[in-house]
């Protein structure tokens, strides 16, 4: 055995680990690490606002506040789960009715689906900013014709308005991502293998039956991992609304992770804020791993033609 | 004439022309076999027959009625699909059941004509699995079940077997007679597989380049060809064939020359199947000389590659205890009336 | 389903597909039309959709404000995370991708939740790290947040590119005598370049667009361009006409990127679940 040979093959016992080292250790020590960090000082009661608190142990007092003593938190939470739901929902009734629509009509689909990108491209700081400039009292373009067409009161402005501040910030998120819905969706639809679609039309199946029956259990997979992936997404939505509303007015529109924010950035509170944190990132995981559970779901499904073919 | 396809042509969006006016009619309870190499358009016509293509020009009528702008579900049509198609989240039962409920028959009825026709196609014991958990003999099974459950008048199969093994391919072809047999169906069945042709068709035709080059009876097809393509395209091996010219009753081809009566002078194509060429003594008058190639051992028969100057032929004999070594000489005899002749330039049968 | 459809579907499909055209783009345009007003036009309480364009809210905030080094922060911010990104995750995708060993998938999805976690979590734990390192307020804390969280997305996406290759390839080159290393550099990484490129494009944009981590980092010095913005609107008195300016700056480059990268973007966005 020559030396270059030898050479050869320790690299490539080596090389395997070697490849993943950097990736893990860098992940590890900027996310995992501040992530047990985050736990450690969450059973804390570090504060910058308050030189007494400099980083006592105190057990689980966070989480008995949060649990008990805490209607913000709560509020805010409950609030970011029907955001959550309402926006996801619309999103994905629209974006699958739009996928269907350019699936089949449109021949030549590139340009299209492009065009419809651009509201999920653009930052969401952008996206914030564009709707705050719409949506604004005196000059806003959106608020002008909805006052013509009478969804709006003279005086009223949508994002200082206690009614429809929610509804606006959910209808944003909407015309931000429900392209994303679209373009996965209709990513699905051109996957989809033509010979079961058939087979329900020589079976005797009109076009509902054939999308009910056939289509839709094929389908599946995507769904749910559209799902998933949007409320994940979701869940965690900051810049937008932080932009827009910053989180009013009054606590109307506090998602979690703004009243997070505030806890932590704002009153400096930063024991009690990774408590909150926490409890951002345990739904998050949750919801992370049943979408991944999703995707194995997907990968690993019978083919979809059925036999062994 | 039942099942009429009238001067249908299909251009596809891509530009590729699939068919070119493709006229054929047939009878109901025919099996007709579509026979063609790929790129013929056996299956388009086989598509638009289904109603799952548009043809871009002429009609389709069955029993005198023009059905070219149903759709598929309104054509009493079944279909077998190649890749068995298969609903892959149902179990065999609703895969078979399909059809059925979709035409809102009675629960109890639905659960006779699937038992009944499982029975039939022995799957009987795989009604509660699901497709994923089926081997490729009894997908298909399953297939065919589900295109014939709810007895329509006509029903397509679009290379059923091609995704068979061997061995099992033989098998389901006997069960396809058995069904068409005791079914009394119309059965349209594209392949491009000669020997299914030859043993499943009452009537066969055979396509190419989106045209309609003979349809006759799979015994008329091998025995007389329409045309070199034909020839060629049924039997395996391959017909022999010779380029050619014929003068003063004498063919003379690249190698060697023949002896033949009742051809016009002027060039010509011969042609005679491997089995129909006779080994003959040394001795004997009429003989044309070949030298062994190599020898094919097909049992019971052997194949003999045999080369004569530019010209080269397959013979195909009973297995003798020894075959030729290479290189021996070969004698062998062309019976005139094994002979088939075809137009040189056409290719058409003289 | 090559059956035509009838003319009144057709019809309606598309007048819905025109509205949803219009609905998407509009507000962008706006802003983009927004950008080129002055003050009059600007404030006009009916929406002024024709008006004589003034080029002067660009030079106003970028050079009077001092804006222009945001945008070069950005830039160096999204250049330099991608790059360490795809440096360090390419090698990482490509072992998923053909090797086996105790915990593959485990260590694999591990990856993906570092990308799942709300940035608002990791946050504030990043900025007593940073603090302590003494690099908070510098660019490199940016740049090291963006490369560890997109880091995921690369060894996401770029499996898939490179389960894509046939593993023979790899194999002949090694027959061949390149080493393992040798055949992933030389062999593997040209073949995957599209695949690659795709996903550099896609790490930028998001590098590009990300807010919270820079906004929690960086207060001044080393700000990009999404944490400047919100700085020019004040309760009273903002200046539309620049921060418009602002926001075109900030996303012209990512609507350009997107054209571009559209067919592999489904991919990406899901993590390589979709192939679109």
């Amino acid at each position: 055995m020559t030396a270059s040979t030898r050479g050869t093959l320790l690299l490539d016992r080596g090389v395997g680990p070697l490849l993943v080292l950097p990736a893990t250790l860098l992940v590890v020590v900027f996310l995992v690490g501040p992530f047990y960090y985050m736990m450690y000082t969450a059973l804390t009661d570090l504060s910058f606002a308050d030189a007494s608190r400099n980083g006592n142990f105190v057990g689980l007092d966070n989480f008995r506040k949060l649990m008990r003593d805490d209607p913000l938190f709560w509020d805010s939470f409950l609030l970011t789960l029907r955001f959550v739901v309402l926006a996801v929902s619309i999103e994905f009734v629209l974006g699958f009715a739009l996928a269907f629509l350019i699936f089949r009509f449109v021949a030549r689909q590139r340009l299209l689906t492009t065009l419809l990108l651009i509201p999920m491209m653009i930052a969401p700081v952008a996206v914030g900013l564009i709707w705050r400039l719409l949506l604004q009292g005196d000059f806003g373009m959106v608020t002008y014709y909805m006052r013509k067409v009478g969804l709006l009161s003279q005086n009223a402005a949508v994002l200082s308005s206690p009614d429809l501040v929610f509804p606006a910030i959910v209808a944003i998120d909407v015309w931000q991502w429900t392209p994303f819905v679209t373009l996965v969706m209709l990513a699905g639809l051109m996957s989809l293998p033509r010979s079961p679609i058939e087979a329900a039309m020589m079976d005797g199946a009109g076009p509902v039956r054939v999308f009910l029956d056939v289509m839709l259990p094929l389908l599946k997979p995507i769904i749910a991992l559209v799902l998933l992936l949007r409320g994940i997404d979701a869940f965690k939505e900051f810049d937008k609304v932080f932009i827009m509303t910053g989180g009013g007015p009054g606590t109307l529109t506090e998602l979690v992770s703004i009243y997070a924010y505030r806890v932590n950035f704002r009153n400096w509170d930063l024991g009690y804020g990774a408590a909150v944190a926490f409890m951002v990132y345990l739904v998050v995981l949750i919801l992370c791993s049943i979408f991944y559970k999703a995707i194995y779901w997907s990968a690993n499904r019978p083919a979809p033609l059925g036999g062994h073919g | 004439m039942d099942i009429v396809f009238e001067g249908i042509s299909k251009v596809f969006p891509d530009g590729t022309a699939a068919l070119h006016g493709l006229d054929l009619a047939f009878e109901t309870g025919e099996f007709i076999v579509l026979l063609g190499p790929s790129g013929s358009g056996k299956t388009t016509a086989c598509r638009v027959l289904a109603g799952l293509e548009n043809p871009t020009g002429g009609r389709i009528l069955v029993g005198g009625r023009d059905i070219t702008a149903l759709p598929p579900r309104l054509r009493g049509i079944g279909m077998v699909f190649q890749n068995y198609a298969l609903y892959s989240h149902k179990t065999v039962f609703e895969n078979i059941a399909y059809p059925l409920r979709v035409r809102k028959i009675p629960r109890a009825e639905i659960e006779r004509s699937v038992k009944a026709m499982a029975d039939l196609l022995q799957i009987g014991r795989y009604l509660n699995r699901k497709p994923g958990q089926l081997s490729g003999g009894q997908a298909q099974r399953v297939a065919v079940a589900r295109a014939l459950v709810w007895q329509p008048d006509i029903c397509l199969m679009d290379e059923p077997l091609s995704n068979l093994d061997a061995l099992l391919r033989l098998h389901m072809r006997t069960e396809l007679k058995r069904l068409h047999r005791e079914l009394r169906k119309t059965f349209v069945f594209v392949t491009h597989d000669q020997e299914e042709a030859m043993t499943l068709a009452t009537r066969v035709a055979v396509l190419r380049d989106g045209e309609l080059v003979q349809f006759d009876t799979p015994q008329t097809v091998y025995r007389k060809p329409a045309s070199r393509f034909v020839a060629e395209f049924m039997g395996r091996p391959a017909m022999n064939t010779f380029d050619g010219a014929v003068a003063g009753g004498n063919f003379r081809a690249a190698g060697f020359d023949l002896p033949v009566t009742g051809l016009p002078d002027g060039p010509i194509t011969l042609g005679i199947r491997p089995e129909q060429i006779e080994l003959v003594d040394a001795s004997a008058a009429d003989a044309v000389v070949f030298e062994v190639d190599v020898v094919d051992h097909v049992e019971p028969d052997m194949l003999i590659f045999a080369r004569r100057g530019a010209s080269g032929l397959i013979v195909r004999t009973p297995n003798g205890t020894r075959g030729p070594e290479h290189g021996a000489l070969l004698h062998l005899r062309f019976p005139s009336g094994a002979m088939h002749a075809f137009d040189a330039k056409t290719g058409q049968r003289l | 389903m090559d059956r035509p459809a009838s003319r009144p579907w057709v019809a309606f499909a598309w007048a819905v597909l025109a509205v949803a055209v219009v609905v998407a783009l509009t507000p962008y345009l706006w802003i983009v039309l927004a950008s080129f007003k002055n003050r009059v036009d600007l404030f006009a309480s009916i929406p002024k959709w024709t008006f004589t364009p003034t080029l002067a809210n660009y030079p106003a905030v970028f050079i009077g404000k001092d804006y222009w080094p945001l945008a070069i922060n950005s830039l160096v911010i999204s250049t330099s995370s991608t790059a360490l990104c795809i440096a360090i995750g390419a090698p990482a995708a490509y072992v998923f991708a053909r090797m086996d060993f105790p915990g593959k998938e485990d260590l694999f999805f591990f990856f993906l939740t570092t990308r799942m976690a709300p940035p608002i979590s990791i946050a504030v734990p990043l900025f007593l790290f940073f603090t302590a390192l003494g690099l908070i307020d510098t660019i490199y804390a940016v740049v090291i947040a963006h490369t560890s969280f997109n880091l995921s997305l690369v060894v996401w996406m770029m499996r898939g590119f490179f389960a894509d290759i046939p593993r023979e390839i790899d194999e002949a080159a090694v027959m061949d005598g390149r080493s393992r290393l040798g055949a992933f550099l030389f062999i593997v990484v040209p073949l995957a370049a599209p695949g690659l490129a795709a996903t550099a494009v896609l790490c930028f944009i998001l590098s590009w667009n990300e807010f919270l981590y820079a906004f929690i980092l960086v207060a001044f010095e080393g700000r990009p361009l999404t944490v400047g913005i919100p700085g020019l609107v004040t309760p009273h008195g903002t200046l539309w006409g620049q921060v418009a300016a602002v926001a075109i700056v900030a996303t012209l480059p990512i609507v350009v990127f997107t054209f571009i990268v559209q067919r592999q973007l489904v991919r990406g966005l899901t993590f390589g679940a979709v192939k679109g």
